[in-house]
């Protein structure tokens, strides 16, 4: 097998100066739990890997509207981080179902995004807060809401000299009651049959300011299901409501059958697990 | 495509490699350096049996590019015993039978030292949180939970620093 050039960036200039000669012959390595796959199996043939580990992008950033989370930051990184706990609860949530130790030590946030795995887990919480990323080239950059990122399974818009350099937590999600639930075969090392992420916030009257239900491994992407949000939007809280939401997320989703779990059990455990999830962050006090 | 210079720190040794750049770490180890504690069983980051210590963190070795580790200072199986007196984790899998066939020990002893360098006084939960990726297919988890307490207690005692033990 002819392996790739392996280059090891001293900058994101570097990076992005290969990325606009080579363009999709270039892939960025970063934990490579994904990507050694992928090559492995022939699913990508690259002829440069970049690898950006020196080019210090592995940073938490407070700025006035967000946090930021560097693209090299680990998926323990993230667990370790007090201000996402604090803050965004549910993507440290995530991060904690999310394989087991050995490779959350390697893999990263901005991995599992760019891998555009329909049943990526960290993808539902980081949309449900309403994350966007930063894509840049050696043009410049552009910002982008994390859910118009995927096109399809292993797809996404990402052009072929960008890079994805940081993922941005708006502060107006944060500390809002938001929860994260997991279903698959194992709790550990397991790929999702189904995963989901809610956020409700209230406002003064008690009804839902903002409601979001993000559903990941039931559509060839994540996806918001916006006819269920819609339902809660503007509404007081209540088991109907709640039953009945849950009951629209389940129409919106459409699995596939596959070793996994069939499209039957996938629908089904949307309905259930949209309800659970609402009921938790309900009883917890939307925020 | 030629090979390539790879220097990395390996149980305390300075060594200088020349890999194809496709090699895994743990082939790195197994068939460059010898070490072949590290076990090559899934290849794909499920079984745990390669796991070392990568940077003080547990890491599957056949998920991480020979190039990737340039510069990293690693911890294999090998490195835990000083000559022949056993690591207390070591031997404290011996005397809880913790092992069988014996496979998944090399990378079940790696998860379980890097936990108890972040956290010397584990709860069950916690140390059956840290073998999560870890597989064994023999002996079952319970024997290693108890060899890993009891590592833990002997551990405190010999830093001195004992709350519980």
């Amino acid at each position: 097998m002819k392996f790739p050039e392996f280059i090891t960036a001293t900058s994101l200039d570097q990076g992005l100066e290969i990325k606009r000669e080579r363009g999709t012959e270039a892939r960025v390595i970063a934990g490579g739990t994904d990507l050694i796959l992928k090559m492995r199996d022939k699913v990508l043939s690259p002829s440069v890997l970049i690898d950006l580990r020196r080019a210090s992008l592995d940073g938490v950033t407070l700025s006035g509207e967000y946090l930021g989370l560097g693209a090299s930051l680990s998926v323990s990184g993230v667990i370790e981080n007090a201000d996402i706990a604090q803050m965004f609860p549910a993507l440290a949530a995530a991060c904690k179902e999310f394989a087991g130790p050995p490779i959350r030590n390697r893999a990263t946030l901005a991995g599992n995004i760019v891998n555009a795995s329909p049943a990526a887990d960290l993808v539902p919480p980081m949309i449900a807060y309403d994350a966007d990323i930063v894509l840049r080239s050696s043009a410049g950059e552009r910002i982008l809401p994390l859910a118009e990122f995927f096109v399809g399974p292993g797809q996404s818009v990402i052009e072929p000299d960008e890079i994805l350099t940081e993922i941005r937590l708006p502060l107006t999600s944060a500390a809002t009651a938001a929860t994260f639930i997991k279903l698959g075969q194992r709790r550990s090392m397991t790929i999702s049959q189904v995963n989901l992420a809610t956020r409700l916030s209230l406002d003064e009257q008690g009804k839902v300011s903002t409601a979001r239900i993000v559903l990941g491994a039931v559509a060839p992407v994540p996806m918001r299901a916006v006819a269920a949000e819609a339902m809660l939007t503007g509404e007081e809280l209540s088991e109907e409501l709640l039953g009945a939401a849950a009951r629209k997320a389940r129409e919106e989703a459409m699995p596939i059958s596959d070793f996994r779990a069939s499209r039957a059990y996938r629908l089904q455990m949307t309905e259930v697990l949209v309800r659970r999830a609402l009921a938790r962050i309900a009883h917890q006090g939307a925020g | 495509m030629a090979n390539i210079e790879i220097e990395l720190e390996v149980n305390g040794r300075q060594e200088q490699v020349s890999v194809e750049p496709g090699k895994t770490l743990l082939h790195l180890l197994r068939e460059n350096l010898g070490l072949t504690g590290a076990k090559d069983g899934c290849r794909s980051g499920d079984c745990g049996a390669c796991v070392v210590i990568v940077d003080g963190r547990s890491v599957n070795s056949c998920m991480v590019l020979a190039p990737q580790a340039e510069g990293s200072s690693v911890m294999t199986v090998e490195g835990l015993a000083q000559g022949d007196e056993l690591h207390p984790l070591q031997r404290a899998f011996a005397e809880n039978w913790a092992f069988q066939c014996g496979f998944c020990t090399p990378g079940m002893l790696a998860s379980c030292y890097a936990l108890l360098e972040f956290n010397d006084n584990p709860t069950r939960d916690e140390i059956r949180a840290a073998i999560a990726g870890n597989f064994c297919r023999c002996t079952g988890y319970q024997a290693v939970v108890k060899a890993v307490e009891q590592a833990a207690t002997e551990l405190r005692v010999l830093k001195g620093g004992s709350r519980n033990a």
